[in-house]
C-alpha cells in the first residue's frame, strides 16, 4: 500500500509537470492512466484494481482539474484498472511492454470516444489525431518510464 | 456457503466494474447539480497549491519569451490605440448627434491562469478568480487579443474556463462589415467555422468577427477573429465560413473576465 501510495504520488508530480511545461501540440501524456494499467497489471484482485481505478479516476477529475466532466477519469480508469488486472491471470514476461500498450490504447480510446464523442460522429480523422497522439505520447513517456523505475521487475515480483 | 454467495464470490469483480461505471455515468449526468458543483468547488479550492509549483516554474522557463511576446503586443496595441483614440472622439461625437444609446463599458478584472488542466488536450484552464471577486458562471473570458472563452464552474477563489478550443464551445458571431451572423465552433488549431451564415451575405477572407447581440453571455462586439476561408454548403442557403483566432491559445497565461451588473 505503501509503495502503491509513493508511485501515486510520483504520478502526480509528473502529469502536473507534464500539463505545465510539457504539452505537444496541445496534446499531453495522460500519466494517471498509465499508472492505473501499470500498477493493476500485476494485481489478481481484478475488484480491488477496479476501485482504485474508480477512485484514483475521482481524485483526477477533482483535483487534477480534469476538465470540466467529473465522472469521466472514473469510468475510463474504472475499466482500465479491470481489463489491466485480468492480465495478470495470464502474464507473460515477454508480452508485459504488449499488454501496456494495448491498454494504453483501449484507455485513451476511451477517453477520446466520451470526451470527442461529437468528432466521432462527425470528423473521424480528427477524433482519431486526438486519440493516437495522446496514445502515442503516452507510450512514449511510458517506455522511458517502465525503463526508468523499472517498472517489468517490479511488476514480475509481485504478480 | 450458499449457492447465492458462491455466485456473488465469482462474480464479484463483475459487480464492482458495474458499481464503478453506474456512479461514474451518475456523475457525468449530475455534472450541473449544485451540490456536486460545490463538491467540486471547496476540492479545487483545498487542493489549488499543487498547481503553484508548476506555474511558478513555468513562469520562470518562458519568462524571457513572454516578455518578448507582451513588449511586441505592447507596442501593436499602442500604434493601434492611437488611431482608434482619434476615431474614438468622432465616433461618440456622432452616436450623439444621431441620440444613440450610451454603449456600457466592459468590467474587466485580470486573471492568471493556475492550470492548463490535466486533459489529453487544452479546453479548459483552471484561474485565480472566483466569487470573492464578483465572477459568475457564464461571464466571457478575453485575452489581450479577444475572446477566448467563458467560465463554466466558480468556486470562492478560483474559476473554470471553458475555452474556444472546447469541442461543446459555441457563440453566436457578426461578421464585419457585412453584419452577418452565425455560430461558431472550434475545429482545429486556431481556426473556428462559423455556420448557418445566410449564402447572400456579402463576406470577403480579412472580415472581423465580433460577438454579436444574440449571445446571452458575451457582451456585443468583442473581437473573436478573422475570416480565412468562405464556401458554399451544397444543397443549402447557408455559407460556411472559417475564421482565425485572435488569441493565440496555445500561449496564454493572464486573461481577463468580463464582470456582468456593473
Amino acid at each position: 500500500m505503501r509503495v502503491y501510495l509513493i508511485y501515486f504520488l510520483i504520478s502526480i508530480v509528473l502529469q502536473l509537470a507534464f500539463a505545465e511545461l510539457l504539452t505537444v501540440n496541445g496534446f499531453q501524456p495522460n500519466i494517471i492512466l498509465l499508472f492505473i494499467i501499470l500498477s493493476s497489471i500485476s494485481m489478481d484482485n481484478a475488484s480491488r484494481s477496479t476501485m482504485a481505478g474508480f477512485f484514483v479516476g475521482l481524485f483526477s477529475d477533482l483535483v487534477l482539474f480534469n476538465g470540466f466532466y467529473l465522472g469521466l477519469s472514473s469510468l475510463v480508469f474504472s475499466v482500465c484498472g479491470y481489463l489491466s488486472s485480468q492480465v495478470s491471470f495470464n502474464f507473460a514476461h515477454r508480452n508485459f511492454d504488449l499488454y501496456w500498450l494495448i491498454l494504453v490504447f483501449v484507455g485513451s480510446g476511451l477517453y477520446s470516444l466520451f470526451r470527442y464523442d461529437f468528432f466521432f460522429f462527425n470528423d473521424m480523422i480528427f477524433f482519431l489525431k486526438n486519440w493516437f497522439s495522446v496514445s502515442i505520447y503516452t507510450s512514449f513517456v511510458g517506455f522511458l518510464i517502465t525503463r526508468a523505475f523499472r517498472v517489468k521487475q517490479l511488476v514480475l515480483e509481485d504478480a | 456457503m450458499t449457492k447465492t454467495e458462491l455466485i456473488l464470490k465469482k462474480k464479484l469483480d463483475i459487480y464492482i466494474l458495474f458499481v464503478c461505471v453506474f456512479f461514474s455515468f451518475i456523475l457525468i449526468f449530475n455534472n450541473n447539480n449544485q451540490k456536486i458543483q460545490k463538491f467540486r468547488s471547496s476540492a479545487l479550492d483545498t487542493f489549488s497549491f499543487v498547481y503553484q509549483p508548476f506555474n511558478w516554474l513555468d513562469n520562470q522557463i518562458f519568462l524571457i519569451k513572454k516578455l518578448e511576446v507582451l513588449s511586441y503586443e505592447n507596442l501593436k496595441l499602442n500604434l493601434e490605440n492611437q488611431i482608434l483614440s482619434s476615431n474614438k472622439v468622432e465616433n461618440e461625437r456622432l452616436r450623439d448627434l444621431l441620440k444613440f444609446k450610451k454603449r456600457n463599458e466592459l468590467n474587466l478584472i485580470g486573471a492568471d491562469i493556475l492550470s492548463k488542466g490535466v486533459n489529453a488536450n487544452m479546453s479548459s484552464v483552471l484561474v485565480d478568480r472566483g466569487l470573492v471577486d464578483g465572477i459568475e458562471r457564464n461571464n466571457a473570458v478575453l485575452s489581450s487579443r479577444g475572446v477566448v472563452g467563458k467560465i463554466v464552474f466558480v468556486s470562492n477563489n478560483h474559476s473554470g474556463v471553458q475555452l474556444v478550443s472546447d469541442v461543446d464551445f459555441r457563440v453566436s458571431v457578426k461578421i464585419m462589415p457585412s453584419e452577418a451572423e452565425g455560430i461558431m465552433r472550434w475545429i482545429k488549431n486556431d481556426i473556428c467555422e462559423i455556420a448557418e451564415v445566410q449564402s447572400t451575405s456579402d463576406i470577403e477572407i480579412g472580415d472581423i468577427v465580433l460577438t454579436s447581440n444574440l449571445s446571452i453571455h458575451f457582451p456585443e462586439s468583442l473581437p473573436v477573429g478573422e475570416v480565412v476561408s468562405i464556401h458554399k454548403k451544397s444543397n443549402s442557403s447557408n455559407k460556411v465560413v472559417r475564421m482565425k483566432l485572435f488569441s493565440d491559445l496555445a500561449t496564454l497565461n493572464q486573461l481577463f473576465i468580463v464582470r456582468k451588473g456593473e
